[in-house]
C-alpha cells in the first residue's frame, strides 16, 4: 500500500467580490494525482503561481479540494473523523519556506520543539530535554540553543529548528513547502543533505516542494513537473535532464541554467 | 510569565520621553494609594465653621463648602476613580478576550452573531446607552460600574476579535494546527500572548476615556454618590461655585486633564514605537469620535 495517494485532485479559487476576471477561473490545480511510497521523496517542481503550495495545504488537510481523494496510509484524509484526523495528523507534518514567521516569536526553541511532543506524548520534564537535545544534535545545532528564542537565531539554524520540529514525532510524510528557498547557497546544501540522511536513516517520506530544480534533483527520488496548475509528468529524478515533453524541458532547462550562472563564483 | 514577558517587551525598549509621563502617573498612583497616609484630614469630616476656607497650613488646598480638606478629598478621590478604572477595565478586558478569542477563532456563524450584536451596540453612542441603563436601574457607582462594563466591553470585544482573526492566518498558528494542538492552547499559547502587546496600548488610551465616563456620569449624579470623594462628583458639588471659588472645581478638572492627558500620552508613544499598535490606535479613534460629544461637555465644566 502507498503512504499517500492524491486522486484526481482539484481545487479552483472562487474571486469574490463584484469584479470577475476570466484569468481568475482557472487558478487552482487540476486533476493532480501521484501517489508517495514509504521512505521515498516525491519533488514537486514547479514555477511561482503554479499551485505548488495549493497541493501542499490539500495533502495537509488544510484546504478540502472541490474534488478528488487524499488516502493518507489508505484513510480517506478529508472524510476521517474528528479522532481518526488527529491520529492522522500525528504522522503528517510539514516546514515551511520562511522559517522566522512559521514560530511563535515569543517562545524558546525549546517550547518550539516541545510543542508537538506535548500534544501527543507525556513526557516527563527531563525526558522532554533529552529528546529536545538529541533533535536539535540531530540538525547539527547544540543542545543548549533550546534556551534561544527565536530572534537570536540566524535563518538557517531556525529552519533546522523547523525540521527539528516537524520530525520531532517520527511521522511518516513530511511535507516541504520550499524549505532551503530563503537560505544562502551553502546553508542550503547543508540542509538537503541533512534532509536525506533523515530520510535515509530514519525512513521519513517527503513531499519535496520547490521550485529549484538543483534542489530537487538532490532530494527527490521521483519527480512530478506542475504547469498551470496539472502536472505535466512524473519521472524519475536521474533522468529529470532527459526529458523530451516541452513544458517540462522549458521548466527544467530555465531553472538549471539560471543555477548554473549561480555556481560559477 | 508571559504576561510579564510581553510587558518587559514594551516597556524594555522605551526612551526617557516614555519615561517621564509614566513616573508622572506613578506619582499620582501611589498618591491615590497611599492617601491615608498622606491625606492631612478625614475627607468627609464635615466642619461647617471652617467652609470655603482658603488655602493654610492645616488645608493646604483650602475647604469645600462643607469645610472638608480640599487636599485630602482629592487624594481620596485619586483613589476611587483609579480602582473604579481599573476594575471596569479589567472586567472588559477579560469579557473581550473571551467572547473576542471565541468569535474570531470559531469564525462563521458565532462569529457573525456576536458581530452582530456587537454591531447593534455599537450603533447608540457608549455614554446615552450607559444612561438609560442606569436610568433602569438607578443610580449608584455600582449600577455605573456595570452599566460601563457592558458599553465598553463591546469595543474589547471587536478589538481582540480582529487581531485574533489576523493572527489566526498566521503560519506559526497554521504549524501549530498541524502539530495537533487544541484550539483552547492555539488561543491561550499562540494567540493571546501575541496580542497582549497591542491590547496594552489600547487599554492605556482606554483607561483615560473610562476616567473621563466615570467622572461625568458622576458629575451628572449618575454614578459615585456624595459624600464618597470623586473628581467628577466634586466638580458637581462644587459648581455652585464657579464664581465665588472656582477652586473647587479647578483641583479635580485639572487632575482628570493631567490622569487622562498622561494616559493618553503613554499609549500613543507606545503605539508609535511598537509598529503593531496601528489597528489599534484606530479602534482608539474610532471610540474617540463616538465619545467626542461626551468630550467637550466634560471640557465646559471643568
Ligand atoms: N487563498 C487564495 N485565494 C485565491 N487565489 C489563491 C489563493 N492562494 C493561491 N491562489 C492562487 O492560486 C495559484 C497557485 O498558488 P500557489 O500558492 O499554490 O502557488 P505556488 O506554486 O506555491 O507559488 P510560489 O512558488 O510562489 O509559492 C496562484 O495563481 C495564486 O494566485
Ligand atoms: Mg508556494
Amino acid at each position: 500500500m502507498s503512504l499517500l495517494v492524491a486522486d484526481q485532485l482539484s481545487k479552483t479559487y472562487k474571486s469574490t467580490g463584484w469584479f470577475r476576471s476570466d484569468q481568475s477561473a482557472d487558478q487552482g490545480v487540476h486533476h493532480i494525482s501521484f501517489t508517495i511510497e514509504s521512505g521515498s521523496c516525491l519533488g514537486l517542481l514547479g514555477e511561482s503561481g503554479a499551485g505548488k503550495s495549493t497541493i501542499g495545504k490539500i495533502i495537509l488537510g488544510l484546504l478540502a479540494p472541490d474534488s478528488g481523494k487524499v488516502l493518507f496510509q489508505g484513510v480517506d484524509l478529508y472524510a476521517a473523523s474528528r479522532s481518526q484526523r488527529k491520529e492522522l495528523r500525528r504522522d503528517l507534518q510539514v516546514v515551511f519556506q520562511d522559517s522566522y514567521s512559521a514560530v511563535n516569536p515569543r517562545m524558546t526553541i525549546k517550547q518550539i520543539i516541545g510543542e508537538p511532543l506535548r500534544n501527543y506524548e507525556r513526557l516527563s520534564a527531563k525526558e522532554e530535554i533529552r529528546v529536545i537535545s538529541e533533535l536539535l544534535e540531530m540538525m547539527g545545532l547544540r543542545a543548549d540553543d533550546m534556551y534561544k528564542m527565536p530572534s537570536q537565531m540566524s535563518g538557517g539554524q531556525l529552519q533546522r529548528v523547523n525540521i527539528a520540529r516537524a520530525i520531532a514525532l517520527k511521522p511518516k510524510l513530511v511535507v516541504l513547502d520550499e524549505p532551503v528557498s530563503s537560505l544562502d547557497m551553502i546553508v542550503q546544501k547543508q540542509i538537503l543533505l541533512h534532509l536525506k540522511e533523515l530520510k535515509e536513516k530514519h525512513g521519513f517520506s517527503y513531499l519535496f516542494i520547490s521550485h529549484d530544480v538543483m534542489a530537487i534533483h538532490t532530494l527527490s527520488d521521483q519527480v512530478a513537473v506542475l504547469d498551470n496548475g496539472t502536472i505535466v509528468e512524473t519521472i524519475d529524478a536521474e533522468s529529470l535532464f532527459d526529458t523530451v515533453h516541452p513544458s517540462c524541458q522549458r521548466i527544467v532547462g530555465a531553472k538549471s541554467s539560471d543555477q548554473f550562472e549561480g555556481f560559477v563564483f | 510569565m508571559g504576561v510579564i514577558r510581553n510587558i518587559q517587551w514594551i516597556v524594555g525598549r522605551q526612551r526617557v520621553t516614555t519615561v517621564i509621563p509614566v513616573v508622572l502617573l506613578l506619582i499620582i498612583v501611589l498618591a491615590g494609594i497611599f492617601a491615608p497616609l498622606l491625606a492631612p484630614n478625614d475627607p468627609n469630616f464635615v466642619d461647617l465653621s471652617h467652609k470655603l476656607q482658603g488655602p493654610s497650613p492645616q488645608f493646604p488646598l483650602g475647604t469645600d463648602q462643607l469645610g472638608r480638606c480640599l487636599l485630602s478629598r482629592l487624594l481620596y478621590g485619586t483613589q476611587v476613580s483609579l480602582s473604579l478604572a481599573l476594575l471596569i477595565v479589567t472586567a472588559c478586558v477579560s469579557i473581550g478576550l473571551v467572547i473576542g478569542s471565541l468569535a474570531g477563532y470559531t469564525g462563521g456563524k458565532v462569529d457573525g452573531i456576536i458581530m452582530r450584536i456587537c454591531d447593534a451596540i455599537l450603533a447608540i453612542p457608549s455614554l446615552i446607552l450607559a444612561i438609560s441603563l442606569i436610568a433602569i436601574w438607578g443610580a449608584g457607582w455600582k449600577q455605573m460600574a456595570i452599566a460601563l462594563i457592558i458599553v465598553q466591553s463591546v469595543y474589547y470585544t471587536r478589538f481582540i476579535r480582529g487581531m485574533v482573526v489576523n493572527l489566526k492566518q498566521q503560519t506559526y498558528v497554521v504549524a501549530a494546527r498541524i502539530m495537533g494542538t487544541s484550539p483552547v492552547r492555539m488561543v491561550t499559547r499562540h494567540i493571546i500572548p501575541n496580542l497582549l502587546p497591542s491590547l496594552f496600548i489600547v487599554v492605556t488610551l482606554e483607561i483615560g476615556w473610562v476616567i473621563m465616563d466615570i467622572s461625568a456620569l458622576s458629575f451628572l449624579g449618575l454614578g459615585v454618590q456624595a459624600p464618597t470623594p470623586e473628581w467628577g462628583a466634586m466638580i458637581n458639588e462644587g459648581k455652585t461655585f464657579i464664581r465665588s471659588h472656582p477652586r473647587l472645581i479647578i483641583a479635580p478638572g485639572v487632575i482628570i486633564l493631567c490622569v487622562v492627558a498622561l494616559l493618553n500620552i503613554i499609549g500613543e508613544t507606545l503605539g508609535d514605537k511598537n509598529g503593531k499598535a496601528i489597528p489599534m490606535r484606530k479602534a482608539a479613534k474610532h471610540s474617540n469620535k463616538l465619545k467626542g460629544g461626551q468630550h467637550e461637555r466634560e471640557g465646559n465644566h471643568s
